[in-house]
């Protein structure tokens, strides 16, 4: 036997599960906007001693708060290294679950500024992109980017279950610039 | 038994560093940097720095194993710098660093970067070198510390009160439009300079000074001395105030790392930090150990600035000494205290 390994650190959520023939097989989170780059391993070390032999490593390419995300992509990409196996990232926010056939998934961008996709009919339509909540429209949001501006009722994060069947991202989605000005522009 | 095979990983600022030791032989040291990237804007960009460190991780990695012609299944530990520094850029290291740990069902030692920059030393000279005197010069520290054992005892006797050495190296470089980073900069126009032809102040170097705070530093007011220097001079000759300028930091570094080595009765100094790779600093500490009767110690250049090897021969040393491995979930601590060899 063997299992997928998901790991996705896109939210305040830090989540990790073992898919195994496309059924999820175990799956545990923590949650902590600052304690990503701890919880994967506590989490992953968990993984293993459910299913030691690791066949892929999907993993949320975000977009996310930029130091918690790379903590889960660096972890994601030296694992699947280090066991020689394939490294597939998705966009986290096409894992945020809706029932509906339209609506907007949102995560939490800080800056007052939330990370968004809309889906229609199970595919993504539009972003991701990053901008005020006023700034985007939508009937139904979802995600906890929506629920921190009102938007949603619950918060809902990036569901493991549903990693092995998204399309794939092949770089972080960081979608914003790193500030910095430079000297000759001071 | 062969002697432990280790990996270190150096991710603290701006350079993706992998190491590979094997006991205290250096097989890798496979440097990948962002600092152009940054010269820009003057300084390291954090967010730049980290995005940089993800991307250049596996091809340093890859390169390592190459270069050090081991396979990764022989490697029984693995090293990771665990703070002082940038802590989007730390995180990227113990990131990667747990998942080599998890997935090869090895060790994992998160070690102090500072203690790491001393340890480095141990690769170059066989005989043990504790207790010794360390002075330890960065972009981020300048201290005097105290090491009875690497692995475990480091006490600091004075650091700097402001600015560290190497940050004072960048400043002065900037108003004098001499670039990013600082260092080699001041060091390359200082050459064809005169160093006794500005007597630029050597901070707390009074008597007061000596008897309250010996082994503190201060370079603020040499670096406002330099630019109250160039505002009033405008034919300033600039390789005359660079060779100055360094002549004053130098000698007060040396006045008091050799002044600890007195005071404690330890015979033996070693010099660490990217500021070590500073050739003024390597000539008059050569000079002045000779006449004191100091034994020193200062790593090659390519070992003093930031390097995944000196990572990895902390983590050695910590194996061969036989102290408990870090726990898996290590942490990023920016602000490590020196004396923290290891979390």
């Amino acid at each position: 036997m063997s299992a997928q390994l998901v790991i996705d650190t896109s939210t305040s959520r830090t989540s990790v599960g073992l898919i195994s023939d496309n059924k999820i097989i175990w799956s545990e989170h923590e949650d902590g906007a600052t304690a990503h780059a701890e919880a994967v391993p506590r989490l992953v070390k968990k993984a293993l001693a459910q299913e030691n032999n690791i066949s892929q490593v999907i993993v949320g390419m975000g977009p996310g708060p930029y130091t918690g995300l790379r903590a889960g992509i660096s972890f994601a990409q030296a694992f699947a290294w280090a066991r020689k196996i394939e490294l597939r990232g998705v966009c986290s926010l096409d894992a945020i679950v809706c029932t509906s056939p339209e609506y907007v998934a949102a995560t939490d961008a800080r800056r007052k500024e939330i990370y968004w996709a809309s889906y229609k009919d199970g595919r993504r339509v539009d972003g991701p992109h990053v901008n005020l909540p006023a700034e985007v429209e939508g009937k139904l949001f979802v995600g906890e980017g929506a629920h921190k501006y009102g938007l949603a009722d619950v918060a809902t994060y990036p569901d493991v279950s549903v990693f092995a069947a998204l399309p794939p991202v092949d770089q972080p989605m960081y979608l914003r610039r790193p500030d910095a000005v430079p000297t000759s522009e001071r | 038994m062969s002697e432990p095979l280790v990996l270190g990983i150096e991710t603290s600022c701006d350079e993706t560093a992998i190491g590979i030791v094997q006991g205290r032989t250096l097989l890798a040291n496979e440097i990948a940097s962002s600092v152009q990237e940054h010269a820009r804007f003057g300084g390291v960009v954090p967010e730049i720095a980290s995005r940089a460190h993800l991307e250049a991780m596996i091809p340093a990695l890859d390169r390592a194993l190459a270069s050090a012609k081991v396979s990764l299944k022989d490697i029984d530990a693995i090293a990771v710098t665990a703070g002082p520094g940038l802590v989007g850029a730390l995180l990227v290291g113990t990131s990667t660093a747990t998942a080599l740990a998890l997935a090869l069902d090895k060790p994992i030692y998160g070690v102090n970067h500072l203690a790491a920059h001393i340890s480095v030393d141990y690769l170059t000279h066989s005989e043990s070198i504790d207790p010794t005197i360390a002075l330890l010069v960065s972009g981020g520290h300048s201290s005097i510390l105290q090491i009875d054992d690497i692995t475990s005892s480091i006490n600091s006797l004075g650091s700097t009160m402001d600015d560290a050495a190497g940050e004072a190296f960048d400043k002065i470089a900037r108003v004098m439009g001499l670039g990013f980073p600082g260092g080699p900069a001041v060091d390359g126009e200082a050459k064809s300079g005169d160093r006794g032809a500005i007597n630029f102040p050597r901070g707390l170097t009074q008597a007061e000074d000596w008897r309250t705070r010996p082994y503190d530093f201060s370079f603020s007011g040499l670096k406002t001395a330099v630019a109250r220097y160039l505002e009033s001079t405008p034919q300033y000759k600039r390789a005359d105030v660079a060779a100055s300028f360094q002549e004053a930091i130098v000698d007060v570094l040396l006045q008091k790392s050799l002044a600890a080595c007195k005071a404690t009765g330890i015979e033996s100094l070693v010099i660490a930090g990217g500021v070590a790779a500073n050739s003024r600093l390597r000539q008059l500490a050569e000079q002045r150990c000779a006449d004191a009767g100091i034994r020193l110690r200062i790593p090659s250049p390519i070992l003093c600035t930031d390097n995944g090897a000196m990572v990895a021969a902390l983590g050695s040393l910590m194996s061969s000494a036989g102290r408990a491995p870090s726990a898996i979930d290590v942490s990023a601590t920016s602000s490590l205290a020196v004396t923290s060899v290891s979390v």
